[in-house]
């Protein structure tokens, strides 16, 4: 998604990333308690994850998340005028490059005074879904991440073998 | 805001009970209308609030990817 913004920032595009509640929380970074904590978090997402696009922090009670369906890793585009033209329950970068290089073309179509009408389309997308991939990002939270996980959904890949990671963050 | 909604919104471990309530894409805004706006706050040395209308307002589109570290 950083490679997304840096795509089509001379085009008028801004990205942003909107740190919301912990999806996995854990030992080394656990649920929220504070928005200093929070601040922590999304510091680390920065640092750690390599996040580059600016990094705008929710209320701790996650009001605008949870306005906006508080699923934990989705996309919204929006335009100038306010309304939202792109929703995704799940963020997938080849899904929003998709999307932008649509919604450019419809504005070089306006500027070239063509009538246009806004129409509802629903489609599928396909994201990767690299379940060992998965196991291994939740590794950075910490072992209750992993344990949670496999209780919900099941066993990870054979391949998947437990990492300890560093100290652990901060509770406050 | 309550202690419950704050207790609840962070949950303390990934286990259906306490993440599923929470996930309401089915209820999320429609397209092609006036989205909510909310007060948010910039990650950064003074943590200057903002808003996703400040944002939009500025740029031909807006990107948001909601998530966090975990």
């Amino acid at each position: 998604m950083n490679a997304i913004a840096d795509k089509y920032a001379e085009d008028g595009v801004a990205s942003v990333f909107l740190y919301t509640n912990e999806a996995h929380p854990a030992e080394r970074y656990p649920h929220l308690v504070s928005m200093e904590q929070k601040f922590r978090h999304a510091a680390a997402l920065r640092d750690e994850l390599g996040v580059s696009r600016p990094i705008l922090v929710d209320a701790l009670d996650g009001a605008c998340h949870r306005a906006y369906g508080s699923m934990p890793n989705m996309t919204w585009i929006f335009n100038r005028a306010g309304q939202a033209i792109y929703k995704s329950d799940w963020t997938d970068a080849n899904s929003v490059d998709n999307a932008l290089e649509y919604y450019l073309d419809i504005s070089r179509r306006r500027k070239d005074r063509e009538t246009l009408a806004p129409f509802t389309v629903q489609r599928l997308d396909y994201r990767n879904a690299d379940r060992l991939a998965f196991f291994n990002g939740l590794t950075l939270n910490g072992r209750q991440a992993v344990d949670d996980f496999i209780k919900a959904f099941g066993p990870p890949p054979s391949a998947f073998r437990w990492q300890d990671q560093d100290s652990a963050d901060d509770a406050d | 805001m309550t202690s419950d909604l704050l207790r609840q919104y962070n949950y303390d471990e990934f286990v259906p009970e306490k993440f599923m309530p929470w996930m309401r894409f089915d209820e999320s805004p429609e397209l092609g209308v006036a989205a909510p706006d909310f007060p948010l706050w910039r990650l950064g040395a003074d943590r200057a609030q903002t808003s996703l209308k400040e944002w939009w307002s500025e740029n031909l589109y807006l990107v948001v990817e909601f998530g966090s570290f975990t």
